[in-house]
């Protein structure tokens, strides 16, 4: 491979990067004087050593020298040699940020403008004791050593994979060459094999990796036993064991042969492989240096303390690169273990899976055509046939399921950027914040994950800039001085639902509907529920605070939020009561392919009902339906006085029932616990459907979340029910100004809501 | 379904290898090798029946037999199968298994 390939590594370096930076910030938001949590300092340490390590195999070297200063200080308080204090954890954090921006400007390629790191490396240094010699002048370059490989490069060992094709591409010429008795024609390779303990949990046997490398040539196996436990303490599954293999092969055994030994295992173990070759292999000093100093990390030059216990085998010649020397031991809290992340996981192009959800679809689509004209055979023949298909049926669900799941991620990428978040806001506001997030493991679509994040940064400001009163205030009212936000995730029914509660003063009622009415929002006099006052701040360019702060006055408001949630198909709602604190409800899909719905008829067209908002379908009696003059008809179910909707007039369909007492009434549920009665003609049977996008392919439509195509070719809408209740609403009130009905739903819902109260 | 057979003869313990000792029967060979020694100072391991062995199976082996030397009791791995000793040869443990099979023992 050209070393030019490289290049495509670098993005994942640079992915890889930014979720390391990610795993420090998180550390050093937790990190506090007192209680000092080790693992964590050390896990930021190796998050930082990483992107060093990484950093030095590119080339760069400014990230690589500022990188060497945050490490130095990490190093000085994992040895507890410098405390951890408010102003440390303020420098550090502020450290993060500027290897983040080092990172922006080589992956693009840029330079860094002189002066960038400056005064973050003289703050740095402070804790060292050391004084900053020119603090007006760029960091001057980290110690060789620094630059050079060391054993404890990578110590996320998530890099492990790129590094390891920079390595093949290097290695395609073996290294430089000690003298060694080495037949001519053949290379000595030495291999270091030190698997996870988990390997052979993933099935992985170490038995036919080191058999596939004893066929490679002549192999001299030395299996390590230094570090398996008693035989009371050793857990059956896990492995202790680790090898060197020192393989005489001939030459046209190349880097790749060795490398698909370890094809599969690569993320699973610890792998350093190096190689002799006989003599004549002359490389220019120059390049001998740079092709050592460039993969800083890379799994090749085993300097001694590199291999476990170093073998007691004297057939392991020493290996090529740096004199020992170069490698600078450290002081290692883990003992020498590569203590990354123990997930397995491969990067995926998002186009490969999005093709894969696609082709998932159109499988869903073809099955249900197929289940289609099997309803038209004679029954109680071809019964293989049906069962195979039943099969079919059931296997394409857990594929779909399984592939969904591929593009699905736990929000906690979502959440762990709020402590951050919550951190500034307390300091710019003066108040005293904490964060209490749960259900960070909860999972949703990929595309739901990423669009979260605006909308929930704003929400949290939102809270404690105009929710949360200050220290001062709280006290004099009796609550702790500190305000509790509350960020949390969880599934319901079929949809993922975030809250953000906090505990602070809670909307203020008059203050929202004084604003309105001055912005043209409400006509004077109005009357408004408590509920429909609460809801007025969705509207666009509404702003209550008295001066626009620089926290959540920034010219998006809570209607920019709505908007982002429903284009992901999703509603927001709020809860207050005043000084008690408020309570913004998110419930969004969880995945934006397929969905189970109910095929309804009514007059010549099809529709779906999401499944997770049926209750239930009735024929009602004569004696359950009440008209209301001026309004809807409403229907009594189950005790409850319930809005009837008739489809058909919604949409302008004829040739459809419209007397609910001959067709049925299929009762829906919103996120918020609303019921509505839909007036159908038919249900016609549930099915999977492969939901296609209106906004896409055609336009938004009021009361229709998406399209599909079902079995018989025909494409059918997929009803959005909260969006029916508020089209019914319009359709039934004549109270409101048109212009503001579309804005402001809520304002027509004041009848509606009485009639939904139980009687 | 294959078992350790566990015999017990004069105080010595004796455990039938199963042919199958993969990943899922390491469990139990260990426990099984933790109640033989716990029980007797003179265990063997009947290793003729070995027709597939995880490496798991085979650190087992090896961490009891550190830890019968350490205790100063008697363990053997008796007439091991040819599986067992291509898998040692495989894992660099073929000089561990000559040293405790029957071969230089017996």
């Amino acid at each position: 491979m050209p070393v030019d390939d490289l290049s495509r590594f670098k993005q994942t370096y640079f992915d890889e990067s930014a979720e390391l930076l990610a795993v420090a910030e998180a550390g050093l938001l937790r990190l506090a004087p007192g209680g000092v949590d080790m693992d964590e300092v050390n896990a930021i340490f190796r998050a930082v050593h990483s992107i060093k390590g990484g950093g030095g195999a590119f080339g760069f070297g400014e990230l690589v020298a500022f990188a060497h200063e945050f490490e130095t200080v990490m190093d000085g308080v994992r040895n507890a040699d410098i405390p951890v204090t408010t102003g440390l954890v303020d420098t550090l954090i502020r450290a993060n940020d500027v290897l983040a921006q080092m990172l922006s400007y080589a992956a693009d390629g840029t330079e860094a403008p002189a002066g960038t790191t400056d005064d973050t490396v003289a703050a740095l240094r402070r804790f060292l004791g050391k004084a900053d010699p020119a603090p007006g002048a760029a960091a001057p370059p980290p110690e060789p050593a620094a630059l050079l490989p060391d054993d404890e490069d990578d110590e996320a060992g998530i890099f492990g994979d790129a590094l390891a094709a920079i390595q093949a591409a290097r290695d395609d010429r073996p290294a430089a060459a000690l003298p060694g008795a080495i037949p001519d024609g053949k290379v000595r390779w030495t291999i270091v094999f030190r698997p996870k303990a988990e390997l052979l949990l993933s099935g992985n046997e170490p038995t036919y990796m080191l058999r596939a490398l004893r066929r490679l040539g002549e192999a001299e196996i030395v299996c390590h036993l230094d570090r398996l436990p008693s035989l009371r303490d050793l857990d059956a599954e896990l492995l202790h064991l680790s090898w060197t293999v020192t393989l005489l092969a001939d030459a046209g055994v190349d880097r790749a042969r060795i490398d698909d030994v370890f094809e599969f295992v690569a993320d699973d173990c610890d792998i350093r492989i190096s190689a002799e070759a006989p003599p004549p292999a002359v490389i220019p000093p120059a390049e001998a240096v740079s092709a050592n100093a460039a993969p800083a990390n890379l799994p090749e030059p085993a300097a001694p303390t590199a291999a476990p216990a170093a073998p007691p085998a004297a057939t392991t010649s020493s290996p090529s690169g740096p004199p020992p020397g170069g490698a600078k031991p450290k002081a290692n809290g883990n003992g020498g273990d590569h203590a990354g992340p123990t997930t397995h996981t491969i990067r995926v192009d998002l186009d490969k899976i999005d093709r894969l959800v696609n082709m998932v679809g159109e499988m869903v689509i073809t099955q249900a055509m197929i289940a289609e004209h099997l309803r038209d055979l004679p029954p109680g023949q071809f019964q293989e046939l049906r069962e195979g298909l039943e099969g079919l049926a059931q296997h394409t669900r857990e594929l779909r399921e399984s592939v969904m799941s591929i593009r699905a991620q736990p929000v906690s990428s979502v959440f762990s950027r709020m402590p951050r978040l919550v951190r500034e806001c307390a300091a710019a506001t003066g108040k005293e914040v904490m964060l209490v997030t749960s259900g960070e493991t909860t999972e949703v679509d990929k595309t739901v994950v990423e669009n979260l994040v605006d909308p929930l940064t704003h929400m949290i400001r939102n809270s404690i800039d105009h929710g949360l009163e200050g220290p001062d205030e709280r006290e004099r009212i009796g609550k702790p001085r500190a305000g509790t936000v509350h960020l949390s995730a969880a599934h319901r029914s079929g949809r993922i639902v975030i809250e953000v509660t906090d505990d602070g003063r809670g909307i203020n009622r008059a203050k929202v509907l004084s604003k309105a009415i001055e912005k043209g929002l409400v006509q004077p006099g109005a009357s408004l529920s408590d509920e429909e006052i609460d809801h007025l701040i969705f509207l666009p360019g509404f702003s209550t605070a008295d001066q626009v702060s620089n926290l959540s006055g920034r010219g998006v408001g809570m209607d920019v939020v709505r908007r982002n949630i429903s284009s992901l198909g999703g509603r927001i709602g709020v809860y207050s009561a005043p000084g008690e604190g408020s309570r913004f409800v998110l419930s969004l899909p969880l995945t934006l392919a397929v969905l189970d719905g109910m095929v309804i008829s009514v007059g010549e067209e099809r529709f779906v009902l999401p499944l997770t908002n049926i209750v239930e379908s009735l024929r009602p009696k004569p004696a359950d339906l009440h008209g209301l003059v001026n309004k809807c008809d409403v229907m009594m179910a189950r005790g409850e006085y319930v809005r009837l909707v008739h489809l058909h007039r919604l949409f302008g369909i004829p040739r459809a029932i419209d007397d609910a007492t001959r067709g049925l009434v299929v009762l829906v549920e919103t996120e918020d616990g609303s019921r509505l009665g839909l007036v159908v003609d038919e249900v016609l049977g549930q099915q999977q459907v492969v939901i296609k996008s209106l906004e896409a392919n055609f336009r938004r439509l009021d009361g229709v979340a998406a399209a599909t195509i079902l079995g018989d070719g025909r494409v059918a809408l997929i009803l959005d029910v909260a969006g029916l209740r508020e089209m019914s609403r319009h359709s039934g009130t004549t109270t409101t100004a048109p212009t503001t009905t579309s804005a402001l739903p809520a304002l027509q819902d004041q009848a509606d809501q009485r009639q939904r109260q139980p009687v | 379904m294959s078992l350790i057979k566990w015999t017990e003869e004069d105080g010595r313990v004796r455990l039938g290898l199963p042919s199958d000792l993969d990943l899922p029967m390491a469990q139990p060979l260990l426990d099984s090798l933790r109640a033989g020694l716990a029980a007797s100072a003179d265990v063997t391991v009947q290793a003729d029946q070995v027709e597939r062995i995880s490496a798991a199976c085979v650190q087992a082996l090896v961490v009891a037999a550190r830890d019968a030397a350490e205790r100063g009791a008697a363990f053997t791995v008796a007439a091991p199968s040819e599986v067992l000793s291509e898998a040692c040869e495989d894992l660099g443990l073929a000089a561990w298994l000559k040293e405790w099979s029957g071969e230089s023992r017996a």
